[in-house]
């Protein structure tokens, strides 16, 4: 559900802007018309393929030792961060999470793009384990920076 | 890992190390206030006098029209606002060294005291430039172990003599130092015998034919028509005119276009190269890269400069791998850039380059003695990609020529662009994509060496990247659908040092696993399954 939220999301203002073009400004309709028709027919692709795709390749996992996530759909990206690297711990529901009950676990390391992002979790289940990378994370000192 | 000392007084539980305020500190009141060396007053002087020279030269000596000379007016005024400021400054500031604490006390209208613990000091450093240097002077600058990186410091005494910055290095920093001084004393060549603490080791030193590999770049272009552009204004406020110099030098229309382009291009070219080298001289005369032991361990330091001596020190215990990058272009006369991947320090800062642009031949020993190891993990032979990475990076090069071509051929149809665009297109893009493909591929490897984990790519500028094992704070194995097609994989490992991620693209996939249980002992193991895929979840 989260993720064809957020298809809409992004495909329904671009469509809708570009009818408003089409609609009010009659100069533009060379270009405007196709793409109409190219968007409206990428987007309805989108929306349909892409989040049983995601739900299906989406997977976490937090150990003692390490947070595994993959996420992705045309692109997989498998990402593991050890708990002895975590400096923070974030559980961030954003206004389609909160709409549809659900939270994301975001946990950085020091490097800028070290940063492993869960959605679509329970929001209980998200404050679990944020709780339990929080303590495992006290006991390992140091962050290797 | 040195701590951060804070700058402002707060309430910590122990005395910081720099302390400012506006009154001083009731301690030792009986030890004198120094004032900084007479001579800063000449050297103020005669630094008045040369900023009036432009203005004066051009408005009584060549006779020109006053009203186009207002930016060396400019340049008169600034000039004696400076010297008046600066006038203020050596008559307000005061220093002196207690037992505990090296004070300062300066200001005119905003009264500011400075104090360092000597306890906290690091490091004294002294510089100075070309009018200074003239007349003995330094620069100290005292480090209290903060963020030290492009010489930030803790206190500045602008300037003292010779003698006097070598007495207080004796004396901030102890013997250690005094013993590198008292076999050179009074030496002609103040500059770099006296100042290298005992201990040091010289990894590099600088070679004039290195301005061979810095002269020749797009750069040049650049540089030389900064240099008309600012000789044509110059020439203009000493009324001469440089263009109409230039366009009476030859027939031009009766050479005609070419001719003219091809002559222009080369001078231009010329004048740029010329300039390049000059900069070239000026930034990096004396190099010299060496291994200096402080009393924390051991620091990288490159002191270089013609006229201004700069010294960089950068943390050891912040070290954690080396780049080598060699552009596309220079790859036959094997060109590298060598830089340290360190944290700490923003990559793009040229505190990251130890060297400057040199052939391999000085790079490679220079980075194997920065890492330090016994077995350079740059020797180490790369494992090579499979030909699959190829393929995908011809499919690409294809695809985008394809594009573009389709882009250019609809433009061409609808509207006014010519229509022979696409295929002109075509015949320029794709020998050079493809090309570009093949040397990207060629550039692919990646090798695990004893601590080190090395990665290389990149086919414009090859960068071979060797980073310490345990530096990586988290790895990511990436797959596109092209890729999964043809069975390859991306592993990226996360650092807090340098760029934050370094990839080796476009493995195969069987071996993306290894690699990444490879990057990040012992925490990958418990996600792999035993197949020849990339990590599952179990």
């Amino acid at each position: 559900m989260l993720w064809a939220a957020r298809a809409l999301s992004l495909v329904t203002p671009l469509i809708l802007v570009l009818a408003a073009c089409y609609l009010l400004w009659s100069a533009s309709r060379t270009w405007t018309g196709p793409l109409l028709v190219v968007t409206g027919v990428l987007g309805a692709a989108y929306v349909a393929v892409m989040p049983p795709w995601r739900y299906a390749v989406h997977r976490w996992e937090v150990t003692d030792e390490a947070v595994y996530a993959a996420a992705g759909w045309f692109v997989r990206e498998w990402r593991i961060a050890p708990l002895s690297r975590i400096q923070t711990v974030d559980t961030v529901r954003g206004p389609l999470d909160q709409l549809l009950g659900l939270s994301t676990l975001v946990v950085t390391t020091a490097s800028a793009s070290g940063a492993v992002t869960i959605r679509g979790l329970e929001p209980g289940t998200a404050r679990e384990a944020a709780d339990r990378l929080n303590r495992t994370t006290q006991l390992t000192p140091g962050d290797a920076t | 890992m040195t701590e951060r000392t804070p700058v402002e007084t707060t309430d910590a539980p122990e005395p910081v190390a720099v302390a400012v305020g506006d009154a001083p500190a009731a301690d030792a009141p009986d030890v004198p206030w120094l004032r900084l060396d007479q001579r800063v007053v000449w050297v103020n002087a005669l630094r008045l006098l040369l900023s009036q020279l432009p203005a004066v030269i051009a408005l009584f000596v060549v006779g020109v029209n006053p009203s186009v000379v207002w930016p060396l007016v400019g340049i008169a005024a600034w000039g004696v606002l400076r010297s008046v400021a600066d006038l203020v400054r050596w008559i307000r500031t005061r220093y002196r060294i207690t037992e505990r604490y090296v004070e300062r006390r300066t200001g005119l209208f905003v009264r500011r005291y400075r104090s360092v613990r000597r306890d906290r000091i690091r490091s004294v450093d002294a510089d100075a430039k070309l009018l200074q240097r003239v007349a003995r002077l330094r620069r100290v600058t005292i480090g209290a172990g903060q963020v030290n990186t492009a010489g930030e410091s803790a206190l500045t005494l602008n300037a003292v003599s010779l003698a006097e910055a070598h007495a207080l290095r004796g004396q901030l920093l102890g013997a250690a130092a005094m013993e590198a001084r008292t076999a050179t004393d009074g030496a002609a060549a103040d500059h770099d015998a006296a100042e290298r603490p005992s201990g040091a080791r010289q990894l590099a030193g600088f070679r004039w034919w290195w301005v061979c590999y810095n002269m020749f770049s797009v750069w040049a272009y650049l540089t030389a028509a900064g240099l008309l552009w600012g000789a044509y204004w110059m020439a203009l406020m000493f009324g001469f005119d440089l263009g109409g110099w230039v366009t009476g030098l030859a027939d031009w229309d009766g050479l005609g276009l070419l001719w003219t382009v091809l002559i222009a291009l080369a001078a231009t070219g010329l004048l740029g190269v010329v300039g390049m080298a000059g900069a070239f001289f000026t930034e990096h005369a004396h190099f010299r890269l060496e291994r200096v032991p402080t009393a924390d361990g051991t620091v990288l330091r490159t002191s270089q400069g013609l006229f201004k001596t700069r010294e960089i020190s950068r943390d050891d215990k912040r070290l954690r791998g080396v780049t080598l990058s060699e552009p596309l272009l220079w790859r036959w006369m094997r060109m590298t850039d060598t830089t340290v991947i360190t944290t700490g320090l923003s990559m793009w800062s040229v505190a990251a380059t130890i060297l400057p642009r040199g052939p391999m031949s000085t790079a490679r020993p220079v980075a194997d003695a920065v890492l330090a190891e016994p077995d350079s993990p740059l020797a180490a032979p790369l494992r090579h990609h499979p030909p699959a990475a190829l393929r995908r990076r011809v499919m690409w090069a294809g695809w985008l020529t394809a594009a573009a071509c389709g882009l250019l051929g609809w433009l061409g149809a609808t509207t006014a662009l010519s229509a022979d665009a696409w295929w002109i297109t075509a015949l320029v893009l794709l020998p050079l994509s493809l090309t570009l493909a093949y040397v990207g591929y060629r550039a692919l490897g990646h090798s695990t060496a004893g601590r080190h984990l090395v990665v290389r790519s990149g086919a414009v500028s090859r960068a071979t990247s060797a980073l310490r094992r345990d530096a990586v704070s988290g790895v990511r194995v990436r797959q596109s659908l092209l890729q999964r097609r043809l069975g390859l994989a991306t592993v990226a490992v996360s650092t807090a040092a340098g760029y934050g991620a370094y990839a080796a693209p476009d493995l195969a996939a069987r071996d993306a696993a290894a690699f990444a249980a490879d990057c990040l002992p012992t925490y990958v193991e418990p996600f792999r399954t035993q197949q020849a895929d990339p990590p599952e979840a179990d």
